[in-house]
């Protein structure tokens, strides 16, 4: 496909909407820009995986940033889980390599299906462990949440789930061009005893180390196109910009809801041309 | 429990430092690069220009994970030593796998 002035406008503006969706649910913006990309553009899923990896990234970098300081981002427990979603990540990006297009896209559909469900499983469970007198261990945590009315502290349980929890979520990440934030947040946040809101900031966090060893593959491979991941990696920029100030004001409930039900259709879509 | 807080604050001082670097040095080559692509297409400086801005980018997080292996290491925090070193490792290792597909092609 040729690279055109009118497609990188096209991608530049799907950036900006995927960034924006991305910044608020703490997803990454992958999860709308892949479909976009290949359903919509018809880029191939490993062009569209690609170009969505080095989106994560910046919108890692520059999220992590500006939460950086708020005690919001667990960085020990972040840097613990790296290993894991690192090592996953590695794996994805060389079996993304083997793989077919259905293949690939099907996976995609599952996956977003599964998590969906998921978290509207999980939608009526309490996700704070408020209370100052928890003792935070060695990985756990301490913030400030206006919602939960002060200081939330938690303690990190079934660390080994985390674990591999994060090596899936690295996996998907590369082999499929999410954040990998999807499979990570509800584990970290349902099984594992972490806030949704640190689970979140921890996971945006990871995400870029994650998505850098995938991105390298691809690039490696030839399949990462300078112009169009220079247009969405700035679209995603000035989306996530707004995505993050809309995201200080939604609620947990609401969150969640609106994560499924967009995982939901964009699961369908991708499992219907995936057949097709 | 309060020296760990202290040390991560001034952690994320410098994390926070190299990606915001990173992140605004790529988007400004991005943008310039995509910018002069649109005025005059077929450019190679436009390419090379995206191309180094994507370098930067893919090298933001692996920076900051290298400025946590040095950070835990003043810290003589060996367990963080060894786990953020483990990540670098896997970083480089994606290097690794990246030269093995390019060379395939």
């Amino acid at each position: 496909m040729p690279v055109t002035p009118a497609l990188t406008l096209i991608i530049l503006m799907a950036g900006v909407v995927a960034g924006a969706f991305g910044a608020t649910l703490g997803l990454g913006g992958g999860i709308f820009l892949v479909p976009f990309l290949n359903l919509v553009i018809g880029l191939p899923i490993t062009v569209a995986a690609a170009i969505s990896l080095t989106t994560v990234i910046a919108t890692s970098s520059s999220v992590s940033a500006a939460r950086a300081g708020q005690r919001l981002i667990n960085l020990r427990l972040g840097m613990s889980l790296e290993v894991a979603t690192a090592a996953g990540s590695l794996a994805g990006g060389i079996t993304a390599q083997l793989l077919s297009e259905d293949t690939i896209r099907r996976l995609f559909a599952v996956m977003m299906a599964i998590i969906a469900l998921l978290m509207l499983r999980t939608l009526n469970q309490r996700n704070t462990f408020a209370g100052t007198s928890v003792d935070p261990g060695l990985l756990g945590g301490r913030y400030d949440d206006p919602q939960a009315g002060g200081l939330v502290t938690y303690r990190v349980k079934r660390f080994p789930l985390a674990l591999v929890a994060s090596f899936v979520a690295g996996n998907v990440s590369s082999l499929l061009g999410l954040g990998g934030g999807v499979v990570k947040v509800p584990v970290l946040n349902a099984w594992c005893g972490i806030p949704l809101r640190a689970a979140a900031a921890t996971s945006a966090f990871m995400i870029g180390v994650t998505a850098t060893a995938g991105a390298i593959i691809y690039y490696g491979n030839g399949q990462l196109v300078p112009a169009l991941a220079a247009a969405a990696v700035l679209g995603v920029q000035a989306g996530s910009w707004l995505g993050l100030r809309i995201g200080e004001r939604a609620s947990n409930k609401s969150l969640k809801l609106f994560m499924a039900g967009v995982m939901l259709i964009v699961a369908v879509i991708m499992a219907m041309r995936g057949k097709g | 429990m309060n020296s760990h807080a202290a040390q991560d604050a001034r952690l994320e001082l410098i994390i926070r430092r190299i990606l915001r670097v990173g992140v605004t040095t790529s988007s400004v080559l991005l943008a310039v690069g995509l910018t002069w692509s649109f005025v005059a297409p077929g450019t190679p400086a436009s390419g090379l220009l995206m191309t180094v801005g994507l370098m930067i980018l893919m090298a933001t997080p692996a920076t900051r994970v290298a400025a946590s292996v040095i950070e835990y290491a003043v810290e003589r925090d060996w367990l963080f030593v060894a786990l953020t070193g483990v990540v670098l490792l896997e970083i480089i290792a994606s290097v690794i796998a990246a030269l093995v597909f390019h060379r395939r092609l």
